[in-house]
């Protein structure tokens, strides 16, 4: 039961940074990113890929896996950022239907459809975690700082231009905000950020293949941003813990189908996102009218 | 031969692609909601069409009815009972497009549940293929598809422009306010695009269960052609959509010349990619109809 215990408190704080990172583009950017997914696998294909070649010391994979997921994002965000709205869902659709394809066809670092299997357990200060508690704590260790990390930046002017550029971006522009720039730098610092939960999540399973990072993976995120409130602090978290907690429930409703508990799963999130969007579209945290997102 | 073959796939994949991107279109164009669902539709006509005809071995008019009464029945009852509601308190596309994704995923897994996940395909003497030259297979599906996307394309056409509900309907778009004004009602003309709009993809979704087959994600696949179609083609341009998707259909199957058959759906997304680059208005710029 603890240990039961222990892996959804871990799972739950890799999906929480992914779920705060997401928060920081499209809560106060106003960027409705479909392809997050894409950079949480970019981050642990990388740390996986260097822990296996070189070195499983979360000092070295970590800060690597952000590096080449920042840069990743800031080539493909320069473009995609030309467009706003519907365009930018479809731009990074396409993204993510590409990323997708990548993933399972550069066989050699990637694994292809098998994966990476065998990544080394994690190493702090030549100190393997291998211990499912130590683990909880050091991704807890991980998401208090992205947390603090979004939340200085948030409240910092480079904040308030962010929410400038969601509530009008041609009054921003006119203001003489660099738009592009401001938008561009959102994006890198929430994908290097959503590296972080990739390596955790890589050194944590210890194995990881391409269906970890799917479109569904992507909506999930939205739907806990959603769920739990955009544009607000608390709402990713809530969202996370919720939409995490959802399945282990079903799975204890003895009556359901076994085989169908995952679509159940899926049906359920489904519909707790359309009766939010039409009751509630701020989202359990948020007030009950949604600002201008 | 390889050429010519591939051609002829493409050109039948197109003209599907077309009527199931005018209808998201027409919707899109007049109305602003940016119907995800618009792919449920087509597996729900589907399914229904298969499970009518290949299982319970109705006559195919009446499964054929019966599809389309469901396509029609699910597209005005969503924006009856979810899309109106999240119109009146709130105009973000956003919110709209989240629910409608919402619609996506239950749909898919009911479907799931009650047909399973995996391939089924309805056989139908139209769908075997004859060899008319050596290597190169034709189906009489492929000739239907594309008769049947013309005559469809037609008649819409010709609603838009000769009928006084298509000219409310294309007023709609440029200005609700008017609409009411001149006693119309926007509400009753929404529901009428949304009838249309999904009656549209009822032949693609017959035609696709007659020649390639059905799975319950397929919904999702068409919603990504039908997005990347209507931006290619020029957000509110009739015309547009249906090139794009013939364009798409098209270039799906070339791109099977030079690349495996898995980076197909990227291909589609390249192009995209390159229209909201280079040409972000698409072929016909942002003219409201046809």
């Amino acid at each position: 039961m603890l240990a039961y215990l222990l892996n959804l408190a871990t799972l739950i704080c890799i999906n929480a940074v992914l779920a705060i990172t997401l928060n920081f583009i499209m809560g106060y950017a106003g960027i409705f990113s479909l392809s997050h997914a894409i950079f949480f696998g970019v981050g642990a294909y990388t740390a996986a890929f260097f822990a296996t070649h070189y070195s499983a010391s979360l000092f070295l994979a970590m800060p690597v896996a952000m590096v080449v997921a920042g840069l990743l994002s800031l080539v493909l965000a320069l473009p995609a950022l030309r467009v706003r709205g519907e365009y930018f869902v479809a731009a990074s659709l396409g993204l993510q239907v590409l990323g997708v394809t990548v993933f399972s066809e550069w066989k050699s670092v990637t694994g292809g459809l098998g994966g990476v299997i065998g990544i080394p357990p994690v190493e702090l200060f030549g100190y393997a975690v291998t211990d499912p508690t130590q683990f909880f704590l050091l991704a807890l260790a991980c998401l208090i700082p992205v947390l603090l990390i979004t939340s200085a930046l948030l409240r910092s002017s480079f904040g308030r231009n962010l929410k400038a550029i969601r509530d009008s971006e041609s009054a921003a522009h006119a203001f003489g905000k660099n738009v592009a720039a401001i938008k561009t730098l959102s994006v890198v610092v929430s994908s290097a950020l959503a590296a972080v939960a990739g390596t955790l999540y890589a050194f944590y399973l210890g194995f990881i293949n391409v269906e970890s990072f799917m479109l569904d993976t992507s909506v999930l995120l939205m739907a806990m941003v959603i769920i739990g409130g955009t544009g607000t602090l608390l709402g990713p978290i809530v969202g996370a813990v919720l939409l995490m907690l959802l399945p282990s429930l079903f799975s204890y409703m003895s009556f359901l189908p076994q085989t169908e508990i995952g679509a159940i799963q899926q049906i359920a999130y489904g519909v707790v996102m359309v009766l939010l969007m039409i009751y509630r579209p701020g989202g359990i945290v948020g007030s009950g009218k949604r600002s201008q997102a | 031969m390889l050429l010519l073959q591939l051609l002829i796939n493409g050109l039948q994949v197109g003209a599907l692609y077309a009527l199931i991107a005018v209808g998201f279109s027409l919707i899109f164009g007049s109305t602003k909601v940016f119907h995800f669902a618009h792919g449920s539709t087509f597996t729900i006509a589907a399914y229904v069409f298969y499970y009518l005809y290949s299982v319970a071995q109705m006559h195919w008019v009446l499964a054929i009815l019966a599809a389309t009464v469901a396509a029609v029945l699910f597209g005005v009852l969503l924006d009856r009972f979810v899309y109106a509601p999240i119109q009146l308190h709130e105009g973000s596309f956003f919110t709209v497009f989240v629910a409608s994704f919402g619609i996506g995923i239950v749909v898919q897994n009911l479907i799931g549940i009650i047909f399973g996940r995996s391939f089924v395909s309805v056989s139908t003497s139209l769908s075997q293929s004859i060899e008319v030259a050596s290597g190169l297979f034709v189906s009489p599906l492929s000739g239907i598809a594309i008769v049947i996307a013309g005559l469809f394309f037609w008649g819409l056409q010709f609603f838009l422009m000769r009928t006084h509900v298509g000219m409310g309907l294309r007023a709609l778009s440029e200005n609700p306010e008017l609409i009411r004004a001149y006693g119309l009602s926007p509400r009753r003309l929404s529901t009428i695009v949304f009838a249309l709009g999904s009656l549209l993809v009822v032949p693609a979704a017959i035609l696709s269960a007659a020649s390639t087959g059905l799975n319950p994600a397929i919904g999702h696949h068409v919603m990504l052609i039908s997005l990347a179609a209507t931006i290619v083609g020029g957000v509110g341009s009739l015309r547009g959509a249906a090139c794009a998707g013939l364009m798409l259909g098209m270039a799906e199957n070339l791109a099977l010349l030079y690349f495996e058959p898995q980076w197909s759906e990227a291909i589609t997304f390249i192009v995209l990619f390159l229209f909201i680059l280079f040409r972000p208005s698409g072929f016909f710029g942002r003219a409201i109809t046809s």
